[in-house]
């Protein structure tokens, strides 16, 4: 150490233009003013650097453990959420499995019902049938007794004399004695 | 007689006090150039000084910063301002060139006011800050300009050229001079600040060495990081301006 400075006194001693070396000359080197001036600068430069800076620090970590405490809190509503979605598919699957079922038995209920209504329309369109033939029968068998009358008595009526009247008369006489004797 | 030689040997010893040295240069020869070596080496001094400091910063990155790491983001943060203030979208790729203009002439600046160069002594000329040489300053303001034309014809091909008649034709002769008063301001402004400080300081220095040149250390201080930051924001200025009106 004590060689480092002796050579730059050495160097300190030689001519102070034209050559390289140390200039130790306090009045032109400034170190006073430098000096104060550095620590002036550091003094309240350093009360305003860490001040800034132990905001700047400690609003990072405030935005962290924000983030973190909003993680925790999306994480913990996911898991409500997704509990809840699976008891709402445990329902939606027992509700469907059931209204299948009720499904099948209205279905059915429904078929039967409508089957026994339509027996009764066709026993309905039967007997309507039945009663229409029947009547249109008789209404014919009206009408053909109707024409043989009709045609008996023409024929009586053209050949018709007093005499055979007379002869028909004692025939139909003779038939209701007989007849008036079987009764008694 | 002898009064006037007395007088006269008083005055020489007054000049031997205040000599100050202003033009004289330490000359070195690369090829065929002479070179300001005394810029250089501060110049070298400045770089190995931002450098080292952020390697040493970067070496353990942590979520939580620890005091360097935290001073170092905090002047990102600050630089990244500046850029997105002046520059508006794609400010991204350009905060590297606006940041290394800044801290360069900042702690260039400041380390010419704040360190004691005259310890150390020269052949011919002294240290002091690399920017008050208008070498640097016309090289960092023609850089400045390199950026800004690239910036512009990157982003708009030769459509760029049309903004010399961007408000009206009339304004042509204009706006081509103003592509040469841009760097010519910008290294005129920061060179003229720098050494005029200098030069308030050692010749305070000379004439009352103790307590009066404070005040005016101090002003030059805030001026010199002013500077660093206007010639910054200025960059950044001309990069956002030739940028814009991207339709």
């Amino acid at each position: 150490m004590k060689n480092i400075t002796d050579s730059f006194l050495c160097l300190g001693y030689w001519p102070s233009a034209g050559s390289f070396g140390f200039n130790t000359d306090i009045l032109a080197t400034n170190p006073i003013n430098l000096s104060i001036v550095l620590g002036v600068l550091v003094f309240f430069g350093k009360g305003v650097l860490s001040d800034l800076l132990d905001n700047r620090k400690q609003r990072i970590l405030r935005t962290i453990r924000n983030s973190e405490e909003l993680r925790e809190g999306a994480i913990e509503q996911l898991e409500k959420a997704q509990a809840r979605l699976r008891k709402v598919e445990t329902e939606a699957d027992r509700f469907r499995v059931n209204g299948y079922s009720e499904i099948e038995r209205e279905k059915l209920n429904l078929i039967n019902s409508i089957y026994t209504t339509l027996e009764q329309l066709e026993n309905y369109k039967n007997e309507a049938i039945h009663f229409e033939q029947q009547r249109v029968i008789n209404q014919v068998r009206q009408r053909v007794l109707q024409q043989a009358l009709q045609g008996a008595l023409g024929t009586l009526n053209s050949c018709l004399n007093n005499e055979l009247h007379f002869r028909t008369v004692n025939v139909n006489i003779g038939i209701f004695g007989t007849m008036k004797e079987k009764k008694n | 007689m002898n009064v006037l030689l007395c007088s006269i040997n008083t005055l020489k010893r007054l000049y031997d006090i205040s000599a100050v040295e202003v033009g004289q240069h330490f000359y070195w020869q690369i090829g065929s150039f002479q070179v300001h070596a005394q810029v250089l080496i501060t110049s070298w001094v400045v770089i190995a000084f931002l450098l080292v400091s952020a390697i040493l910063v970067i070496r353990n990155l942590q979520t939580i910063p620890t005091f360097g790491q935290n001073f170092f983001e905090y002047v990102l943060e600050f630089i990244r301002d500046v850029s997105k203030t002046q520059i508006g979208e794609d400010y991204g790729p350009w905060v590297p060139f606006i940041g290394t203009m800044f801290l360069f002439i900042f702690v260039s600046n400041w380390s010419g006011a704040l360190l004691p160069w005259k310890i150390i002594q020269l052949p011919h000329g002294e240290l002091a800050a690399p920017t008050n040489d208008i070498n640097t300053t016309v090289a960092l303001a023609l850089l400045t300009s390199v950026a800004y034309f690239y910036a512009g014809l990157s982003k708009k091909g030769l459509a760029y050229f049309s903004k010399y008649i961007q408000p009206t034709p009339i304004l042509l002769p204009i706006n081509i001079l103003e592509d040469f008063t841009k760097p010519l301001s910008l290294s005129f402004r920061l060179f003229g600040n720098i050494l005029a400080d200098e030069l308030v300081v050692v010749v305070l220095v000379s004439l009352v060495p103790l307590v009066v040149p404070i005040p005016v250390m101090f002003l030059g201080l805030f001026t010199s990081g002013i500077q660093a930051l206007i010639f910054a924001t200025l960059a950044a200025a001309y990069i956002g301006e030739s940028m814009e009106g991207h339709h």
